[in-house]
């Protein structure tokens, strides 16, 4: 008699079938050649060493590594959906880019893995939440060499797996070259201004609260902070971010504190439309800030990949450049 | 009416007083209302000194915190005052009508209906912003009353018992369709999520103006209808028998209620518990007249929405929590205890 119910089994059943129908669809990719025929190194990620393709044809990317990938020259045959807002802040280049990819999926979890199997990548690139790659990891792993990075992963090492498991390293040297460059150029023109003014990044998003606002210390400003060392207010260690704290509009008055306020705008230098009801109450107009012109409207397409954030410090450069330097 | 009330005064009313002690209460009740009025203006999560809120009424400035007084926080009280009243009439209003003294005025389907047509608006259409779905929250609202009072209306015709079930029913089916909307466009959710909760925050005044000559009519019937619903208290036969037009009683407590409680969803989104609460307790206070009811409620729902929002505004500082969340944590213990009494009142 055996001990497994009966849905149980059923279920077992179910899964070993789908894992060998993955299997048989992995093992029968059209091309002739074997696996040793195709050269292979070893790259390091969240799930640990993965033996990858050193010049992978048919990457797949999931979750939050398709935007980074497609700015360092990738193409991915196949992503899961990036937001429409998020497309229209990359360059028309890369949103051609991503249009021409097979959209499997809203997320990771939604993917429907035949439909991944019969695209017969070579590679698949994710980043999303540890808890959901789990349960997601051996089908992956059992379609394509998978390299998986969870979200506490800081973006420029994020960024250096790509590169290196997507080969796409020189593009990304180039850019890593170019943000050095641009951070030491900053440094050195604005040292004064970096070292004496007391900055805030508030923000405001489409899922915020009426009437509501954030500090916010995540996002482009952690590049001004870490990078440039710009003094931003920041959440105490181990403490939550300041920015997942929702303050109503009347404690706008509360920025009178700081010197320069940074707030987000988009390409065109126009506030967000989820930012623009702070900028039109009483309380913005009458911040001392406001007034006097140090109220710097920043436009971010995006933190997590070395092209957005250039865009970032070009927006951040040309606010800088209309502070007075004493 | 009033003597008919007065038979129906039973063991089961705690607290039934003769009309000057109901009147001194009634004082009473608009006195706290004043005072949490003050309280309102004064409290935030900001700490602003009263010789500035004093100056931002009296002598307006282009002063940074006077805004905080003008902008934020007097919109904010008259929203919890309108918004209050109108739950409370149109609480007592659907426990009048279905005789249950637990009746909401979600009962109806009217919290399901404003909150489908919101995640339609938002989700298929695009709207953003209280101002902007507000009018499809009514719309949605008043929809499902009319949908419900059909679907109510038997042979004999419009049974509270049967209007219940059907509120239920339609309020059921359209949570359903809203959740499977949000499912699929959680950015829709997202852009809601603080209606859903029922806030008073973010409301300017500007979504109150168009709203208030149908509150204005709305307590009219609400007031019109008191000395009918006294007797339907009794039963319908013996309502008919003292020339109660029955269904047109139901209609237009119906319809009050609906303009009433769609349009303070459609400000503030489905605020619980004060709806139901404050007319159990002024029933409790003053006995099963209606008249009597209606006053209390009409005085003492702001006062709970107001002291609610006040107390949402300084226990997370600074951040606070919205209205309607205080209203569920507050509520849900004070009306089961208030139901656990001995000495419940019914109706």
């Amino acid at each position: 008699m055996s001990l497994i119910p009966n849905r149980s089994r059923a279920a077992a059943l179910a899964a070993g079938l789908l894992g060998t129908v993955l299997a048989l669809t992995a093992c029968g990719s059209g091309d002739d050649a074997t696996e040793s025929d195709v050269e292979t190194h070893t790259v390091q990620a969240d799930n640990g060493a993965v033996e990858v393709p050193v010049d992978p044809q048919r990457v797949v990317t999931i979750g939050n590594t398709t935007l980074p990938f497609i700015d360092m020259g990738g193409e991915p045959v196949a992503v899961t959906e990036v937001s429409e807002s998020e497309r229209a802040l990359i360059p028309e280049a890369q949103q051609a880019v991503y249009e021409g990819a097979a959209v499997l999926a809203s997320s990771a979890d939604q993917v429907d893995m035949e439909e991944l199997a019969s695209l017969e990548p070579d590679l698949i690139l994710a980043q999303f939440p540890a808890s959901e790659f789990e349960p997601l990891q051996e089908q992956l792993e059992t379609i394509a060499p998978t390299v998986f990075w969870g979200l506490d992963v800081e973006w420029k090492a994020l960024a250096d797996g790509l590169g290196e498991a997507g080969a796409v390293s020189d593009a990304l040297d180039e850019q890593k070259a170019a943000f050095d460059e641009r951070i030491a150029g900053m440094q050195a023109t604005y040292a004064e201004v970096i070292a004496g003014t007391s900055f805030v990044n508030v923000d405001r998003w489409a899922s915020s609260d009426a009437g509501t606002f954030s500090i916010s210390d995540f996002g482009c400003v952690e590049i001004a902070q870490g990078d440039l060392g710009m003094d931003f207010p920041q959440a105490a260690e181990g403490e939550d971010p300041l920015g997942w704290t929702s303050l109503p509009f009347e404690q706008i008055a509360g920025l009178s504190e700081y010197d320069v306020i940074t707030y987000p705008v988009d390409a065109e230098g126009n506030p967000t439309e989820a930012f623009a009801p702070v900028v039109e109450t009483n309380t913005w107009q009458a911040l001392p800030a406001v007034g006097s012109g140090h109220a710097l409207g920043l436009f971010c397409p995006g933190n997590n990949s070395y092209g957005s954030v250039l865009q970032y410090l070009d927006s951040l450069e040309a606010a800088l450049a209309t502070l007075p330097t004493e | 009416m009033a003597a008919l009330a007065l038979r129906h005064d039973g063991p089961d009313t705690a607290a039934v007083s003769g009309p000057r002690r109901r009147a001194l209460g009634l004082t009473a009740a608009l006195v706290l209302l004043l005072v949490l009025v003050v309280l309102s203006v004064m409290i935030g999560s900001t700490t602003i000194a009263p010789t500035v809120v004093w100056d931002a009424l009296v002598h307006p400035a282009a002063d940074i915190d006077q805004f905080a007084i003008r902008d934020y926080r007097l919109p904010r009280t008259a929203v919890g005052l309108v918004v209050g009243m109108a739950l409370g009439v149109a609480g007592a209003l659907i426990q009048a009508v279905t005789r249950n003294p637990l009746a909401d005025p979600g009962i109806f389907g009217v919290h399901a209906g404003a909150s489908f047509a919101v995640t339609v608006a938002v989700g298929v259409f695009g709207v953003s912003g209280v101002a902007g779905y507000m009018w499809f929250a009514f719309a949605g609202a008043l929809a499902v009353t009319l949908l419900v009072l059909a679907l109510g209306s038997t042979r004999r015709g419009r049974s509270p018992v049967v209007m219940v079930l059907a509120g239920v029913c339609v309020g059921a089916v359209l949570g359903g369709a809203r959740d499977g909307l949000q499912l699929t466009d959680p950015d829709a959710f997202d852009a809601m999520r603080s209606w859903v909760a029922g806030s008073l925050v973010g409301r300017p005044l500007d979504v109150v103006w168009p709203v208030l000559p149908l509150f204005a009519i709305a307590l009219v019937l609400a007031f019109a209808v008191t000395g009918p619903l006294n007797a339907m208290a009794l039963g319908d036969d013996l309502a008919k028998s003292h020339g109660v037009r029955l269904v047109r009683t139901r209609v237009l407590a119906v319809a009050a209620l609906t303009l009433l409680a769609g349009g303070a969803t459609a400000i503030a989104g489905p605020i619980g518990f004060v709806g139901l609460m404050v007319p159990h307790v002024a029933r409790w206070l003053v006995g099963p007249d209606q008249r009597w009811i209606f006053a209390y409620s009409v005085l003492l729902a702001p006062s709970l929405l107001l002291a609610a929002d006040i107390l949402g505004r300084i226990v997370m500082r600074p951040s606070e929590i919205p209205v309607g969340i205080v209203t569920a944590f507050v509520g849900a213990p004070v009306l089961l205890a208030l139901v656990r009494r001995k000495k419940a009142s019914g109706l």
